[in-house]
């Protein structure tokens, strides 16, 4: 099972990694769909002898959710908001990439350090979550569009969520779902955010939110 | 014995029923009085409540995951004050703007609903004893109160949503990652599924929790949980939001959202102290964190001149205070419990007094807020009277319990904690005062007509402003048993 959850993971890196080096907010939406739908399939990667019932259950919701409803909400945002790339991010996308080098060697140290208990599962599952939390962050700091910003926030869920199959077992079915309603209406929430920004700035360029101050 | 096991899910329940009820009814003034009718109605049901856990101790439901103690019950009686009198406050806050038609059907069904959603979600917060859940409920408070603060869509308004809602979201998440350690903490506790997020599991398997796993995740907490409550560093979204929210709302938000996230790293203290066998090192972070924000907010006091901002770093100062006496222990948990009632009252007080001043003058500028005791006599009064309780004036309430925190400090030998406090409050009280005084004394602008005042208004601010004094000079006997019972789930016993 090893092997399938290590494809699993090093896709996880992958499309982090290339959603700090994208600059066409339709490549990013599609990069965090599929890393979307690969968080998904991580539970029943890692649940050893074939997935429990429950398991799957939740794997095939979050594939749903974050695979494709958001990347339909966050397109239909782009759509409106009539931005196709990100403008001028404070970060250039060749320092992105190397931040993100250099978060993921920082990961594998800390990991070192920790010690968590992952109960079997692959060694990499927690430095890949650790470093994928902290490339959302950064996408969060460094992007201008207030959809790229989701996008950010929604690599920080997914880093979160790996972080958790891997040291928590059994945490019941009802917080599980709980937690992805939360996500879920989150993105929403901010999806309609965005929509109002747009009518009333005309751009979602949030670096241009400065009115208030002090 | 009468069986009560309903009473807890029904304290969630009955908001959320109420949200969708407003959702049906077609006039505004109907919703407002709805959103006072149905907060009061609720007010009683958890009061209730409250009074069986002081009486005979925790209740449990829903097999163990909900449960209100002493600590909660206690927050749960400061919550439902503050909706009360913001409430209250909101049909004469909503009245004009009712009467011109921009507060019309879809403002106040937006504001009626979203009103007694986040309300269902802070009770959920409270009550639920599993620590899951607990998250569930602030992030479901940040998603339903971002609505809120703009109820009347302008530019300002969703600046200041698009902030709340990043930040808080992404501490909420940092603190989700928290909690996720404290679960991976358990691992040799034997304890198992679902058992271990419930709080008083892990209470009682407090010292076979693996300390590690716990300090890392408590830092997670504070930060995360840290961002909602408006701890300095993290704070930057709270005077935006509160000045671009109508004024009812930043009433809530100052008086009890900040409360309830600060809230959940108190869940957390005990674990960490037990955990770490009780070295303080829990505490020493919430020290830093508090002053930190004590300090900082005072910086920002002095350099304001927006009134509803002003009030905003206020909050941030006095949940830095709070923080503070938390973090001392002993006498200080017993002040910060105490400090958290009198300034939810205050706060919402001022709120809802600053937010009628800024319809009358037509500014929140307090340059151009002048002669308010003239103009406004009522509301002058109550912001005035407000101010001075918040910046600890002796002898009224919030002097009372910054001096026990102080107190609490020297006696622990903690001089540099207590000056720098110290410092804190002067700057505050000076920058305050002074701007006070030109809101009451400097030359009226142009309007000389005094404004009518309800009675009903004028009743609601004198009984919060004389409850501020009463409380400053004495502490009832059940107020003082309840604050006791609290102090005590937190390790603060006397």
């Amino acid at each position: 099972m090893t092997a399938l959850q290590d494809t699993v993971l090093v896709l996880l890196v992958l499309s982090s990694f290339a959603l700090l080096g994208a600059s066409r907010l339709g490549a990013c939406i599609r990069f965090v769909a599929l890393q979307g739908i690969v968080t998904g399939l991580l539970p029943i990667a890692v649940s050893g002898h074939g997935p429990t019932p429950r398991v799957a259950v939740i794997g095939a919701t979050v594939i749903l959710i974050k695979g494709f409803f958001f990347p339909h909400l966050l397109t239909r945002a782009m759509r409106e908001a009539q931005t196709r790339r990100e403008l001028q991010p404070f970060v250039g996308y060749v320092t992105s990439l190397a931040f993100g080098v250099l978060a993921l060697i920082g990961s594998f140290w800390l990991d070192s350090r920790l010690n968590l208990p992952i109960h079997g599962a692959s060694d990499l599952v927690v430095p890949v979550a650790l470093a994928t939390m902290i490339i959302g962050l950064f996408l969060i700091v460094s992007r201008r569009i207030a959809v790229s910003q989701v996008i950010g926030f929604l690599v920080l869920e997914n880093g979160i969520y790996a972080f958790g199959v891997a040291i928590v077992r059994d945490v019941p079915a009802l917080i599980e779902l709980g937690i992805l309603m939360d996500v879920f209406v989150a993105v929403f929430v901010m999806g309609i955010a965005i929509y109002h920004i747009n009518r009333e700035f005309d751009h979602i360029d949030t670096d241009r939110l400065t009115m208030l101050k002090g | 014995m009468m069986h009560t096991g309903w009473i807890l899910p029904a304290m969630v329940l009955a908001p959320v029923l109420l949200a969708l009820i407003s959702l049906l009814l077609h006039s505004p003034r109907a919703i407002l009085r709805l959103s006072a009718f149905g907060t009061l109605s609720t007010a009683a049901l958890s009061g209730f409540a409250v009074w069986r856990v002081f009486r005979q101790g925790p209740m449990f439901a829903a097999g163990h995951w909900f449960m209100l103690d002493a600590l909660s019950a206690y927050h749960v009686a400061v919550m439902m004050t503050v909706f009360s009198v913001a409430s209250l406050f909101g049909i004469s806050y909503f009245r004009e703007e009712t009467a011109d038609g921009r507060f019309g059907r879809r403002q106040s069904r937006r504001y009626g609903s979203l009103w007694f959603g986040s309300l269902a979600a802070m009770m959920l917060v409270l009550v639920s004893n599993n620590l899951g859940i607990m998250w569930i409920g602030i992030e479901a408070t940040t998603l339903l109160t971002a609505f809120l603060i703009c109820v009347h869509v302008a530019p300002a308004a969703l600046e200041a949503m698009w902030k709340y809602l990043l930040m808080c979201s992404v501490g909420v998440a940092l603190a989700f990652t928290g909690t996720l350690l404290t679960a991976a903490s358990a691992e040799h506790a034997s304890l198992h599924g679902t058992d271990v997020l419930l709080w008083t599991n892990l209470r009682d398997a407090a010292q076979f929790l693996n300390p590690a796993l716990l300090k890392a995740g408590f830092i997670f907490l504070v930060v995360g949980y840290g961002t909602k409550a408006g701890l300095a560093p993290m704070h930057n979204w709270l005077p935006d939001a509160h000045s671009q929210a109508p004024a009812p709302v930043s009433a809530i938000f100052s008086g009890f959202l900040l409360n309830a996230a600060l809230y959940c790293i108190l869940r957390f203290l005990p674990l960490v102290e037990a955990a770490t066998g009780h070295t303080g090192w829990g505490r020493s972070i919430l020290v830093v964190f508090g002053l930190l924000s004590v300090l900082m907010a005072s910086a920002f006091i002095v350099t304001q001149c927006d009134v509803k901002r002003l009030l905003a770093y206020s909050s941030v100062e006095h949940i830095g205070v709070m923080t503070l006496g938390f973090g001392i222990g002993g006498l200080g948990t017993l002040a910060a419990l105490f400090h958290m009632l009198s300034h939810s009252l205050c706060k919402t007080l001022a709120f809802c007094c600053a937010g009628r001043l800024g319809q009358v003058f037509g500014t929140h500028d307090m340059r151009r807020i002048t002669r308010v005791l003239s103009i406004a006599p009522m509301w002058g009064a109550g912001l005035l009277g407000g101010l001075l309780v918040l910046i600890g004036s002796a002898p009224l309430a919030l002097f009372t319990s910054e001096f026990l925190i102080l107190k609490a400090a020297m006696d622990r030998g903690s001089y540099v904690v207590g000056g720098l406090f110290l410092v804190g409050l002067a700057v505050v009280f000076v920058a305050v005062l002074r701007r006070m005084i030109a809101m009451a004394c400097s030359p009226a602008a142009d309007r000389t007509s005094p404004l009518q005042t309800h009675r009903a208004e004028s009743l609601l601010i004198l009984t919060s402003l004389i409850a501020m004094l009463v409380l400053g000079l004495f502490w009832p006997p059940p107020l003082m048993r309840a604050l006791a019972a609290a102090a005590n789930i937190l390790g603060g016993a006397l």
